[in-house]
């Protein structure tokens, strides 16, 4: 008993050391004047912190990334929102051998690489004239989510007791009363686990994002990260002032839905 | 996906993309073998999947019942774990090239200690274990998440039984936790393969498939092709078979999960 507690201690420390350190490092980095960061040695612990990093970057371009990060996460998480509950909603409730195959398709659906869908997208894209339209990265965003986020939903209206949507159904509700009043609230958890993932998600896309896009005055803030890192000189403390700027705002949804996240994606990920 | 699998068998580059295309069957897939490029690919491919599979599934388990005993920080750690899963690939991938890079945490320690640096992204040898690492680094906090609502799901009786029978620390994980969530574990499998598989978004960033092409993975092939070299057709052909494999391991699950959906 003494010994295994003793080894799992170890572990956590590790665990601790091995997740923390680069989140550590990240951070301190971002503070650093950038002399000290390519001169290496001992300056990487004692230094004079400066913002110097923060404020180069900050400017309207970033600003303009931001908020257009802001838009496609935000238009994407509601369009899988509203495209995904009813569905999942249906899925979850219909019986006989028609949800099987549906799921089926959806699991393979999910698991396609992303990396194959740009290609065939870009093109009908292009040909539509759609190349560099928000909507368009949008769009392909909600597609690329959709059927993983039916696969996260289902198993939440699954879990909603028929018996009491027939009670309800007995005093006289009808079938969208019934969802709305019932199946909606008592999945909740379910739609905060999903929300949040295809927000979170959707702000660190960029594979859709660099290619859909012809100019880079219209990249959210992912893909302006992906398009300096690429670089072959980097400056990496404004490299990581911009990695923990665009990192913010996953800090504040995630510190919100954490309770959720950490019970929803046991359920939803695994059924 | 209709069109990815008609640009697969057809000839197009950026002259034609909008226009007709030829049709050219098989020509695309032939080139493709025939060029060594592909199968170097495939074959990097499964040794990136491999790493990342079994550290993600060995550490995710580790991780899992060190945390099943709710303790001092053990929630911190929790949070802090699931928090990196949930940064997006470009800023976890950003972090890491920066921590092997040539001034970054790692070579510094190593260049204090007197040892030379190492170049984990630009060694032929290392790149690609680099790059499974971090990935693997990655999808651990979830395997871990999954797999301890699974161990918390184990009646507590078993191992009280367990305890009485005698069973140290370690048998206890062999005989009781293990068995006991063998379904979690094959499903965490085939997710984690298909991971590994499809990675794209962390060669991309820290490597570039480089150097040379050591970590030039399928997906990441069939990207250069279309989107640097603009053969759009032999881009399609790749990521066409990157999907046949990918689909095998999906209908795995898929199996595996409508099981579960009659045994209910």
């Amino acid at each position: 008993m003494k010994r295994r507690s003793r080894v799992a201690a170890i572990v956590c420390v590790l665990l601790f050391v091995i997740y923390g350190v680069p989140m550590f490092w990240v951070l301190l980095t971002s503070i650093k004047p950038i002399a000290d960061v390519s001169r290496g040695g001992w300056t990487l612990l004692f230094f004079k912190p400066t913002l110097g990093a923060y404020t180069g970057i900050v400017n309207g371009a970033l600003l303009q990334a931001a908020r257009q990060s802001a838009v496609i996460a935000l238009g994407t998480t509601a369009l899988v929102l509203l495209v995904t509950v009813p569905f999942s909603y249906a899925i979850a409730r219909v019986r006989g051998r028609w949800p099987a195959v549906v799921l089926g398709v959806l699991i393979i659906l999910q698991m396609m690489p992303q990396t194959a869908t740009v290609l065939p997208l870009f093109q009908i894209f292009s040909t539509w004239g759609w190349l560099d339209q928000t909507y368009a990265v949008i769009l392909a965003d909600a597609a690329l989510l959709t059927p993983f986020a039916i696969m996260l939903l289902r198993p939440f209206f699954r879990s909603v007791p028929v018996a009491i949507e027939e009670a309800a159904s007995v005093d006289g509700a009808g079938r969208w009363r019934i969802f709305r009043s019932i199946a909606l609230p008592m999945a909740r958890n379910g739609l905060a686990t999903t929300g949040t993932l295809v927000f979170l998600l959707t702000w660190g896309e960029f594979i859709y994002s660099i290619n859909f896009f012809t100019t880079p005055e219209n990249y959210p803030l992912s893909a302006l990260l992906t398009q300096q890192i690429t670089q072959y000189t980097v400056n990496w403390p404004g490299l990581m002032a911009l990695a923990v700027l665009t990192s913010l705002p996953i800090l504040a949804v995630f510190a919100f839905t954490y309770r959720f996240l950490k019970d929803g994606l046991a359920v939803g990920a695994v059924k | 996906m209709v069109q990815l699998v008609r640009m697969s068998v057809s000839s197009v580059d950026a002259t034609n993309l909008g226009d007709v295309w030829k049709f050219t069957g098989f020509a695309n897939l032939l080139a493709d073998i025939s060029g060594g490029n592909f199968t170097q690919a495939l074959g990097r491919t499964v040794v990136f999947a491999a790493l990342v599979t079994v550290i993600g599934i060995v550490g995710g388990l580790a991780a899992a019942i060190a945390l099943r005993k709710s303790r001092r920080g053990s929630g911190v750690l929790l949070a802090l774990m699931v928090f990196v899963w949930a940064l997006p690939p470009v800023i976890n991938g950003s972090t890491w090239k920066f921590l092997f890079d040539n001034t970054g945490l790692f070579n510094v320690v190593l260049h204090q200690m007197g040892l030379g640096q190492i170049g984990f992204l630009y060694d032929q040898h290392l790149a690609l274990l680099s790059v499974a690492l971090v990935n693997a680094w990655t999808i651990v906090p979830f395997n871990a998440l999954v797999y301890r609502a699974a161990i918390m799901s184990v009646p507590v009786e078993l191992f009280e039984a367990a305890e009485l029978d005698g069973a140290g620390p370690l048998k206890q994980i062999t005989n009781v936790i293990i068995p006991a969530i063998r379904s979690t574990t094959l499903v965490l499998l085939i997710l984690t393969i298909v991971y590994g598989f499809r990675s794209f978004d962390f060669v991309y960033v820290m490597t570039s498939g480089g150097p040379g092409t050591v970590t030039t993975t399928l997906p990441y092939l069939g990207y250069v092709q279309a989107f640097t070299e603009f053969n759009y057709g032999q881009g399609a052909a790749t990521a066409v078979t990157t999907v046949v494999l990918v689909v095998v391991f999906a209908l795995f699950y898929a199996r595996s999960v409508s099981k579960e959906e009659v045994g209910e």
